[in-house]
């Protein structure tokens, strides 16, 4: 097979007949509209970049072209003629396969097994011999050499993208979408996967590209097409992009759409962090945090931002490194111990991490702190424990009839309400918040946000881990940026823009120089 | 929201349930409601009731525990095998118990420190512990005990009830208020309901659950003891297969076997119209085994009905729409 | 190191490991017990086995797909008696017949189960719990605790147990064991080359890819139940022949013993991995302990004790050793593509194992 295209080379494409046209699509989800009026289009021979902040509609349109949603408008046109996508199996059917970050695959079946899965037509009888040499076959046109009789179980995450590849290929696929396949892989397997990448272009596959490193866009991509807030921004050739441009189009929203907080006058250090590490998940992060001060972490999703959350909660503790805190040398280990010295963390998932949505507002609110609410025959004072909820519901404003009322029955605005008192009520001096917004109404942002202010003023120290640019920029005091488990810089809030926080986040050049050494 | 709504008109069926039971039996048998009869009635099944009440607690958490009759016979048979060997009684009761407490204890290791399956880990106990029981006792029946244990077994000293009808039901109460109003109670429905927001919470889920599994081999231990005096003699298969009217009690009441939901009103419902049914069929002499079918049927009904229903409710809303 | 690692696998060193143990157990065994090592030990071992393993066959297949079937032992007790007692009533069935009554009677009960499980989304220990007690009580009740007894059977299938059919060394083979064999081979040829039985694996291994492919989950967990209640029925008929004397108590906790067999075998309880070769290694282990600690004058009554044990440790060693060596093999898999990138293009030896 030939390995012409190069990377400097341009092609023109504009010629080629599409072979699938997503046109005008849109997608809402309760109150967030996912994508609106959409249109892409993808042609055989081209690697086609999507780019765009989290949350910013391309993992659903990407649902959408593999059937595991289906749009509320627009049509979908392969080689022209319209299609619908009722399944993942249809999509297959179509020649449409994705391979995402965590490859699914079948950890008990061996690599070859995998790759022929889902064929028809092989025949009841499986012939080992044939289908091991036919794996080994398109394994080796791919230049990878695995060991097909092994179990997927074992496979690191390259080789696994590697088996999620040659099932593509082995399916005849027209169009292959690639949802951020080099988020947890080294360098090295990125040149690797790349190859492959060129080879498919090379024989006339349509592939859409996603990912966040930058420089990896600029190197594979024929074309690229920028999302923000559902809607698509811009679609241009490569060679009329430059990153700059891309992060423009990316954060182009206007700034100050939320109202800065205003500034608090910090208090005393609170917190000392300095070289923290977990093996394989961050590294050498250090900072500090006085009380009445809001520390934003940027960053992109899987950056490692939640895990040092995880680590000063005692979660998933740290490997190594030291936190001080309130001048104490602390090791964490366990989420009562962190809560014993004040620390409180709100995590990013609501429903799983953060609450029992079965249970009361009420319950929820004292679990943390169960003890404070017993008295001396080990019986729960219910009586206290609906006074404190009652408080917190009119302090936070919780819309609920009662805080006798499951959880699960209110809006999410209001269950992240819950479980921001569920974390106030042990009293903390360092609150972590992690993704506090993250899908709930305006409103209800802005009554969160006004509660952190408030929060802040009253001495507490706040880590506020957040995808939410406009929310890091308005809500912050200083911000630190993460990219791939790595502190890239921290910003004061003077200094920083947009494009400083997603180039440090893209892993372009670092422009400051309050980045570690 | 459909979780409650739907066990409360569950209560409500099983209240339903009983009452026509209850009716049949009456037309049967005029003696039904003397009192008599209804001490009877408990007392032929007292042991498995007992039991049910920890295992309520065990389903609610999400866990199983499939060893209780075991650990029930395991019991008996280290008592009777002690008091053989010319140990004191009370010392040889003692033991007993805390036989149980040492199972309860494995058990709970297996499960809550390393982790496996409380499916596996107690049907290996249930499989294992009865092979200790055996060990003991063989394929002897070890009886002549001091005359007071078989009274307090068989004849009442509580005014008409007998000690296992008063353990039971202060045992009840007890459970009641461990599951409604403490502190471990609420802890058993967060583990149950949100196992990952419980550890985020920082509720020492292991701990609980470790309570939760010495608790259940010390009641089994009772009551298996409470069965030996029942009895007045002991056996190496003694109380084989109860746990499976243990578990349909449990079920039948609401319970859902994912854990984190049901009460104890279901549960002491499910107590009543069982117990009012084995009484039934018996007085219309259908015999044990087709009895014990009944129930079987009725352990699938009490989960198959609620998922049909959730699958109607589906299908009728998906093409409202 | 690894070019052992290429050849086995984690899951084949379990396997291997249960059968050493096993030839350690027997070799304690022959020098505890005079006589050990007569045609009389293996045939006693063989035929207790033989049924086990039967039973088990079914057992690892519902086991894949991450269910349980606990109603075995009443299946088998059913379909003894009643096709017992049409034997007897009618002596001139042909055996072939007889033995696919059997089979059909286990079969309808299995397709209750699997019904229930797959559509009616009940448990599947909940669903067999409840089944276990139902089709014991309908034995009870329709036998009217009478007994199938072995002078009402014709002389074709009493013999049966003690028919060779074929003799290696002093060893006999009898009909049996044979045609537990024979199943185990069939089973372990098709949930190793037939496609829709590789489906067991996969439904087992990740339910979540599994439906994303458009496997039809449900008609497989269902199938799972049908071929267990089918070769229980067949075990029924082997439990019929063996002893003859049939009385509504028959097979009676056998499903502990299997689900030992499976465990113990290297099925993982989670479901997707584990053979039925496994299974039975498992079942023979069960049996020569059974059978040697009889002969040692040992209490039968440590069967249960020690098969508690092995299961538990068959666990426990599962989830803490076997993934251990699972680790060790996934570093070495690193190292491999580390080392083979370089060299694109280069493909993997194809030395068949």
């Amino acid at each position: 097979m030939s390995l012409t295209a190069g990377v400097g080379e341009s092609r023109t494409l504009a010629a080629v007949p599409p072979i699938l046209e997503m046109r005008d699509i849109a997608k809402r989800f309760g109150a967030t509209q996912a994508l609106e009026a959409v249109s892409l289009t993808l042609r055989p021979g081209e690697v086609h970049a999507l780019l765009g902040e989290n949350g910013a509609g391309k993992s659903t349109l990407i649902k959408i072209m593999t059937g595991v949603y289906q749009p509320d408008r627009g049509e979908i046109l392969l080689a022209g003629k319209p299609i619908t996508i009722g399944s993942a199996a249809e999509a297959q059917r179509h020649g449409i396969a994705a391979i995402y970050q965590e490859p699914l695959l079948f950890p008990d079946l061996n690599v070859a097994e995998n790759i022929f899965i889902s064929h028809q037509g092989r025949g009841a009888v499986t012939n080992w011999r044939r289908m091991f040499r036919e794996a080994e076959e398109i394994l080796a046109a791919l230049g990878v050499s695995l060991d097909v009789r092994s179990p997927a179980r074992g496979l690191t995450l390259a080789a696994q993208q590697s088996v999620e590849i040659a099932k593509a290929i082995s399916l005849n696929v027209r169009v292959l979408i690639m949802d951020e396949p080099t988020a947890s892989l080294s360098a090295h397997e990125v040149a690797q996967l790349f190859k492959l990448v060129r080879d498919l272009r090379d024989k006339g596959v349509a592939i859409l590209f996603v990912s966040h490193r930058m420089e990896e866009v600029f190197e594979i991509a024929d074309t690229v097409t920028v999302f923000r807030d559902g809607r698509l921004i811009s679609t241009r050739p490569r060679a009329e992009v430059t990153p700059q441009i891309a992060i423009a189009d990316m954060v182009g929203r206007e700034v100050g759409l939320l109202k800065p907080r205003p500034p608090v006058a910090a208090g005393d250090l609170l917190l000392s962090v300095r070289d923290l590490c977990r093996e394989r998940v961050f590294q050498n992060v250090s900072f500090d945090l006085r009380r009445g001060e809001v520390l934003g972490f940027a960053g992109l999703i899987g950056a490692g931002r939640t895990d040092i959350g995880l680590a000063l909660f005692g979660i998933e503790p740290a490997t190594s490194g030291t936190i001080v805190l309130n001048g104490q040398n602390l090791a964490i280990h366990s989420p009562r111990q962190a809560m014993a010295n004040g620390i409180a963390y709100l995590s990013e998932d609501r429903r799983q991490l953060g609450l029992s949505l079965p249970m009361s507002v009420a319950a929820n609110i004292s679990l943390p702190v169960l003890s404070r609410f017993l008295n001396r025959l080990g019986l729960i004072r219910t009586s206290q424990e609906n006074e404190t909820a009652e408080g917190y519901r009119r302090r936070l404003a919780i819309r609920t009839p009662s805080v006798d009322l499951p959880v699960a029955k209110l809006s999410g605005g209001n269950q992240q309400k819950v479980m921001l008192s569920k974390w106030l009520n042990t009293h903390p001096s360092l609150l972590i918040l992690d993704e506090p917004t993250r899908g709930i109404d305006v409103g209800a942002k802005a009554e969160v946000h006004a509660m952190i202010g408030e929060l802040a003023a009253e001495g507490i120290g706040i880590m506020m881990i957040s995808s939410d640019m406009p929310e890091v920029l308005a809500m912050s005091d200083r911000i630190l940026v993460m990219r791939e488990g790595r502190q890239m810089a921290i910003f004061s809030r003077e200094e920083v823009t947009q494009e400083k926080i997603m180039t440090a986040a893209m892993g372009q050049a670092l422009v400051h120089e309050g980045v570690p050494a | 929201m459909t979780a409650l709504s739907r066990l409360k008109s569950w209560e409500g069926l099983l209240l339903a349930l009983l009452l026509v039971i209850l009716f049949f039996n009456v037309t049967d048998s005029p003696f039904f409601l003397g009192v008599g009869n209804i001490v009877n009635l408990f007392q032929l099944s007292i042991e498995k009731i007992i039991v049910a009440l920890i295992m309520t607690l065990i389903i609610i958490s999400g866990e199983i525990d499939l060893s209780v009759a075991s650990v029930m016979g395991l019991a008996a048979c280290v008592m009777a095998w002690l008091f053989q060997m010319g140990t004191p009684f009370p010392l040889a009761l003692l033991a007993a118990v805390a036989s149980g407490a040492v199972a309860g204890l494995f058990n709970g290791f297996w499960i809550a420190y390393v982790g496996l399956p409380s499916l596996a880990v107690t049907l290996a106990g249930l499989i294992g512990y009865r092979g200790i029981a055996r060990i003991l006792v063989e394929d002897r029946a070890i009886g002549g005990y001091p005359e007071w244990f078989n009274t307090l077994g068989q004849q009442p000293t509580f005014g008409p009830l007998t000690l296992s009808i008063v353990i039971f039901f202060v045992l009840l109460i007890l459970v009641v208020v461990v599951l409604h109003r403490s502190a471990l109670g609420r802890l058993i429905y967060v583990i149950g309901n949100s196992p990952n927001a419980a550890r985020y919470s920082g509720v020492r889920v292991k701990r609980v659950k470790m309570a939760l599994f010495v608790a259940s081999g010390i009641i089994s231990a009772i009551a298996g003891v409470l069965y030996a005096a029942r009895l007045g003699s002991v056996r190496g298969d003694m109380a084989q297969g109860f746990e499976l009217d243990i578990i349909t009690i449990v079920l039948l009441g609401g319970v859902s076997i994912f854990g984190g939901s049901g009460n104890l009103v279901g549960v002491g419902l499910s107590i009543l119209v069982i117990l009012n049914l084995r009484n039934g069929m018996g007085l219309a002499n259908i015999t044990g085994n087709t009895q014990t079918s009944v129930i079987g049927a009725l352990l699938i009904v009490s989960v198959l009905l609620p998922n049909m229903a959730q699958l109607i409710r589906n299908k009728w809303r998906g093409s409202e729409t | 190191m690894n070019w052992l690692q290429r050849r086995v696998r984690p899951e084949q060193i379990r396997e291997l490991s249960l059968l050493l143990l096993i030839v350690v157990a027997v070799i304690i065994f022959g020098s505890l017990i005079d006589g050990y090592y007569t045609s009389r030990t293996f045939n006693r071992i063989a035929s207790s086995v033989a049924i086990i393993t039967v039973v088990a066959a079914g057992q690892t297949l519902v086991v894949l797909t991450r269910n349980i079937d606990l109603s075995v032992g009443s299946i088998v007790g059913c379909t003894a008696y009643f096709t017992g007692s049409l034997i007897a009533a009618n002596n001139g069935l042909p055996p072939i017949l007889a033995a696919l009554v059997a089979i059909a009677l286990g079969t309808l009960m299995g397709s209750i189960n699997g019904v229930l499980v797959a559509w009616g989304r009940v448990p599947s220990i909940i669903v067999t719990l409840g089944s276990l007690a139902i089709y014991r009580g309908i034995l009870i009740e329709y036998s009217g605790a009478k007994t199938v007894t072995t002078d009402s059977l014709p002389a074709w299938l009493v013999d049966l147990p003690q028919n060779a059919l074929f003799t290696i060394g002093g060893l006999e083979f009898r009909t049996m064991v044979v045609l537990a064999i024979v199943v185990v081979i069939i089973f372990q040829l098709a949930t190793s080359l037939l496609s829709f039985f590789r489906r067991f694996y996969a439904i087992g291994s990740n339910p979540e890819a599994a439906s994303l492919i458009g496997l039809p989950a449900q008609r497989m967990i269902f199938t799972s139940f049908v071929l267990s209640g089918a070769l229980s029925g067949l075990a029924g008929f082997l439990f019929l022949a063996r002893f003859g004397n049939i009385t509504v108590e028959a097979g009676r906790g056998l499903e502990l013993q299997v689900v030992a067999a499976v465990v113990v075998g290297g099925v993982n309880i989670f479901g997707g991995s584990g053979t039925i070769f496994g299974a039975m290694l498992g079942g023979v282990m069960i049996g020569t302990l059974e059978q040697s600690l009889f002969r040692l004058g040992i209490s039968e009554f440590w069967r249960d004790a020690i098969l508690g044990l092995l299961i538990l440790l068959a666990v426990a060693s599962d989830a803490v050793i076997l993934n251990r060596l699972r680790a060790l093999w996934a570093r070495s898999d690193l190292k491999l593509i580390d080392k083979t990138a370089a060299l694109p293009g280069a493909a993997s030896g194809t030395s068949s194992r």
